[in-house]
């Protein structure tokens, strides 16, 4: 299979620290990879350079065969690389249904034109959307809440409902930061149900931070370990979470 | 009396013209506009102007909503490179701006002297008694239009993408989206009905001096739609009303309130407001329409 998201030596400073040194990752078109590491590591940051919210101070990164570095955040959505954040950014005052229809591409009914005129039109694309906000609502679990205000909603649902949002943008690849971060047990396997069928069934490929390194091993088919900016160790998820330099760097050599 | 009330009414009218353009580029947009009045000078003397050279007043009132549209454009590009703080800055020394120039350009402006006999609305039904019901009338279609509008606008999928980069700018980036052409958008239309709020205020008060243009103009039309409730359209209207009801009701606290000379009055009536607005804020914070559901 062909690679779709590669960043190779990304660095990024801040002020005289280094955040991240010479780190270079990948994923395969529909792969599932993981990275771990401990707080501080860069690992939220590396999502950052690479959805970009940063620019990196030096390397590259490339999505489905275009150099997208220097490129703008909503560019890179368009191409499909989507993400979700660490602290969910759910637009609060729109009930959860409208935070699912205002990811959607919309041709017509987002031009101030549609304002003044064209209101079949408008319906016709809105009746589409709704149909397909309902499926995803519907398969994330979220229906129940569909009415109610996104900053009503719990920490958990919070998550889902920033995954759904990313799901109605049709994306070929979606960066999740912290998915199981403040979720109960049950919903830890639920979520992860769900990431397994959108990608086998969607075709979506998925680069997850997770501390939960449990779910999270069974989940990945590679995974990448990070430690005070830097990769140092990658592979298939049980054997690098084996290796001693892991164990000690992650774990602070408490085990 | 009733021809009072209908002056007042007039006046509140105006305010909510202001208001409702606020609103919409902040409450449901997030733009911090600290120079409403600007746009509002804009319209005030462009109309004012054209109308003395002779123009009809229907041309000069649509030519004070483009003109403040227009201005209104490069403050919108600039709120795109400014975090909302910033652009708070800016839009108040924009005003302050507009006010100076108009100071100053004694050439189109008169300056201090200001501008007397502007053509009054409707003057052909006489002074006052009809002409002021047909201008009160002729506002309130406009507040009906532009309360249609925004409710329509605010449901529609635009209005859901501007109210998404309120509450959350990086989160609509990361969906895909361009919030810079609907934040100069709206930037622009909000600036386009204070541009008609001011046609309004030239034709109706008659005279335009620099002095009627201070920031407390833009601090009031804030505090009728924080009284109403930020991001309603009712609130607007209701916000704009009060305003009027505590600006005009305070008068005749004189009556009630012993001791006070006319000219600590003046005083007294800015801390009736002053404290209105703290108790509402205490009581009643999210306006007097409520916020969203």
């Amino acid at each position: 299979m062909s690679t779709l998201l590669a960043a190779t030596g990304v660095q990024k400073r801040f002020g005289g620290f280094k955040v991240l040194d010479d780190v270079s990752f990948e994923i395969e078109d529909r792969g599932l990879v993981g990275i771990v590491g401990t707080n501080g590591a860069g690992k939220s940051t590396l999502f950052a350079v690479v959805s970009g919210q940063l620019e990196a101070d030096e390397g590259s990164v490339s999505f489905a065969g275009h150099d997208i570095t220097g490129v703008a955040p909503l560019r890179r959505a368009r191409l499909g690389l989507g993400r979700t954040f660490q602290v969910p950014r759910e637009f609060a005052h729109l009930t959860v249904r409208e935070n699912f229809l205002v990811a959607a591409r919309c041709e017509y009914g987002e031009t101030l034109r549609s304002v003044f005129g064209g209101w079949h039109r408008v319906d016709r694309e809105q009746r589409e959307l709704r149909a397909r906000a309902d499926g995803w609502i519907e398969f994330l679990g979220l229906a129940r809440v569909a009415g109610e205000l996104a900053g009503s909603l719990s920490g958990g649902q919070k998550k889902l409902l920033e995954l759904g949002r990313m799901l109605m943008t049709e994306p070929r690849c979606i960066l999740l930061d912290e998915p199981f971060a403040g979720v109960n047990p049950v919903l830890v396997d639920e979520i992860s149900q769900r990431i397994r069928e959108l990608n086998a069934t969607h075709g979506i490929a998925f680069v997850i931070i997770e501390h939960h390194l449990t779910a999270l091993k069974a989940l990945v088919q590679h995974l990448y370990v990070m430690d005070q900016g830097r990769v140092i160790a990658d592979g298939d998820p049980t054997a690098v979470l084996a290796q001693p330099r892991v164990l000690e760097a992650y774990m602070g050599g408490v085990i | 009396m009733t021809a009072y009330l209908i002056a007042v009414g007039i006046v509140a009218l105006i305010y909510m013209l202001l208001t409702i353009g606020l609103n919409l580029q902040y409450g449901y947009t997030g733009l911090i506009n600290f120079g409403v009045v600007a746009f509002f000078a804009i319209g005030a003397y462009t109309s004012a102007l054209l109308a003395l050279h002779g123009w009809w007043l229907a041309p000069a009132f649509v030519a004070a909503i483009i003109l403040a549209s227009i201005f209104a454009y490069p403050i919108g590009l600039l709120s795109l490179r400014l975090s909302d703080e910033y652009l708070a800055v800016v839009t108040l020394g924009f005003s302050e701006f507009v006010r100076i120039v108009l100071q100053q350009e004694e050439w189109l402006t008169k300056g201090v002297q200001g501008l007397p006999g502007i053509p009054r609305m409707f003057a052909s039904m006489g002074v006052g008694g009809y002409a002021d019901v047909a201008i009160f009338a002729t506002l309130v279609a406009c507040n009906a239009v532009a309360i249609g509008l925004m409710l329509h606008l605010v449901r529609s999928p635009y209005g859901r993408l501007i109210q998404a980069i309120r509450d959350d700018e990086v989160a609509v980036e990361a969906i895909g989206k361009d919030p810079r052409r609907l934040k100069v958008q709206v930037f622009m239309l909000g600036a386009g009905l204070a541009g008609l709020a001011g046609a309004f205020y030239a034709h109706f008060i008659t005279y335009l001096s620099p002095d009627q243009f201070l920031p407390l103009v833009t601090f009031y039309v804030w505090i009728a739609m924080i009284i109403g409730g930020t991001g309603r359209t009712t609130g607007a209207v209701a916000g704009s009303v009060l305003l009027l009801v505590f600006l005009e009701g305070s008068r005749f606290a004189r009556d009630w309130i012993p001791g006070v000379s006319e000219v600590q009055m003046a005083s007294v009536r800015l801390a009736l407001v002053g404290l209105g607005l703290i108790l509402f804020t205490l009581y009643r914070p999210q306006g007097i329409m409520g916020s969203r559901r």
